[in-house]
């Protein structure tokens, strides 16, 4: 059986993706609508939630627990007689040892994914920020409920594709050259055993917080905060910056960390000077429209002095902070 | 000004000499000691950096006090990564119903000062104020209340003045810009 999973973020055009793969390749495309349409053929149906009796909470979420179960034995059903695409459905847990299929994350921009889903469904501004934001906690929600994971985990994905710049049949077309080379592996040599290298690499002990950061300076700061026990959250809020003619955000900014105590929003880059502008703006930008939020720049300068600072395995000592 | 092939190095460049720290401590000294004219005052030193500032600035005080030290564990130190600060040498005086003044030799990112002062505030002084040699404003990341400071400095890696760099540095009579190797 080949299997290629796809997760995506709604609006970054996965499902166009999926498609195209599915197409080329032959493979039968799984999504949504193949799994309802099947358990159904079974006489499994979706649960419905029972708004009417409040006090039903635990029956729903057994309803859910067996529907999902079903579900995944119909995937795997599916998987031994097919080759597969798998749309979202959390197909790279699923297929997680599963050594020869290839696990596939689309993303896009926030503000990217709000215009095309704006332009898709027909919608206002602030009507699509709200469908992306939903979808986004969604799958994190489903994610987090059904397999104890991380959505954002990058580290899930074998490859993960921007298609910003990108046509969707070129994104297809990408992967299935990744899927072709990742099949049909050629003759590694001089690799060391497994062994010897697990040995040599440090295994991060916040592992579970670890997942959640796109950047490892992040999770460095965030370690850092909390060994001087400030209370911090990650990417809480988005502030838009620009709008276009027809009132449509352009721009967005979603600053990595807010401090409660402190009532601050803390901006991370370890960008080059150079391209430190852009943030730079964004912040000025920022303060332009939101005269009483606070939010401050640590630049790629200034952080790498906080981290040699305060780095764990350097031997280096420190300025007599404390 | 550059001091070359100074203790075997040539990266270090003198920002304030000796001259100018020594005006600057008097000018503070002279300030502090009218400020707690006739109050009850303890200066807390915060080990190890602030030793030779807070000497210097006793010199130029004309009021009784106390002195007392603390010392906190810092990040770079620590060797379990789930760790959290903690005080490694407390004071040994009560500082309850006393007026204190933090003495530090430089502020940055104000964290671990964050934690010392949310710490000292606890113990219900009658006031707690701070003193720093060197404020470098361009890292801070907590706010944090600096009611005295000497230089306002740039977001550079100084040594000297009690400042070190692997402990190296400290006993230098000026402060210099130390280019890291």
């Amino acid at each position: 059986m080949g299997i290629i999973t796809i997760s995506r973020e709604f609006g970054s055009g996965g499902e166009i993706v999926a498609r195209f793969v599915a197409e080329k390749t032959g493979f039968l495309l799984v999504n949504k609508d193949t799994i309802v349409r099947g358990l159904a053929e079974h006489g499994i149906q979706v649960p419905k939630p029972n708004k009417e009796d409040l006090g039903a909470k635990e029956q729903e979420g057994q309803g859910e627990g067996k529907y999902i179960e079903a579900m995944h034995d119909f995937i795997y059903d599916l998987a031994i007689r097919n080759n597969l695409v798998i749309l979202g459905r959390g197909g790279t847990i699923l297929f997680h040892d599963y050594p020869p299929a290839l696990h596939v994350r689309i993303i896009a921009h926030f503000t990217e994914r709000v215009r095309r889903v704006m332009k898709t469904y027909d919608l206002a501004s602030e009507t699509a920020v709200r469908l992306v934001k939903e979808q986004d906690r969604e799958k994190i929600r489903y994610f987090r409920q059904i397999f104890n994971s991380n959505w954002n985990n990058l580290r899930l994905y074998d490859m993960v594709l921007n298609t910003e710049k990108m046509d969707f049949e070129d994104t297809a077309d990408l992967i299935i050259a990744a899927y072709r080379i990742h099949a049909e592996p050629r003759e590694v040599k001089d690799a060391p055993p497994p062994g010897e290298i697990e040995e040599r690499i440090s295994i991060p002990q916040a592992e579970a917080e670890a997942e959640m950061f796109m950047h490892p300076s992040e999770e460095e700061f965030a370690h850092m905060l909390d060994f001087y026990r400030i209370r911090w959250q990650y990417e809480p809020r988005t502030f838009f910056l620009e709008w276009d003619s027809e009132g449509n955000v352009v721009e967005a900014f979603s600053p990595d960390f807010y401090l409660p105590d402190q009532d601050l929003f803390i901006e991370l880059t370890t960008q080059k000077p150079r391209q430190a502008w852009k943030k730079n703006r964004k912040i000025r930008r920022m303060k332009e429209l939101y005269p009483d939020i606070s939010v401050r720049l640590i630049d790629k300068r200034g952080f790498e002095s906080l981290l040699k600072k305060h780095s764990i395995d350097q031997d280096e000592g420190e300025d007599g902070d404390n | 000004m550059s001091e070359k092939n100074l203790y075997g190095h040539d990266q270090l460049n003198i920002i304030y000499d000796q001259a100018q720290i020594e005006t600057k401590i008097t000018e503070m000294g002279k300030k502090i000691s009218a400020d707690y004219a006739g109050l009850d005052l303890i200066l807390v030193g915060v080990l190890r950096g602030s030793i030779f500032f807070l000497v210097d600035l006793t010199r130029k005080m004309h009021i009784p006090f106390a002195i007392d030290f603390i010392s906190i564990s810092n990040y770079s130190e620590q060797t379990d990564a789930t760790g959290v600060v903690r005080i490694t040498k407390d004071l040994d005086l009560s500082i309850t119903g006393k007026h204190v003044l933090v003495v530090e030799d430089i502020v940055d990112t104000g964290l671990s000062l964050g934690y010392l002062l949310r710490n000292l505030r606890s113990r219900n002084p009658a006031s707690l104020k701070v003193c720093t040699l060197v404020n470098v404003e361009a890292r801070r990341i907590v706010e944090v209340p600096v009611d005295y400071k000497g230089f306002d400095t740039p977001n550079v890696f100084v040594v000297g003045y009690g400042l070190d760099y692997n402990e190296k540095y400290r006993n230098l009579q000026f402060i210099a810009q130390f280019d890291r190797p």
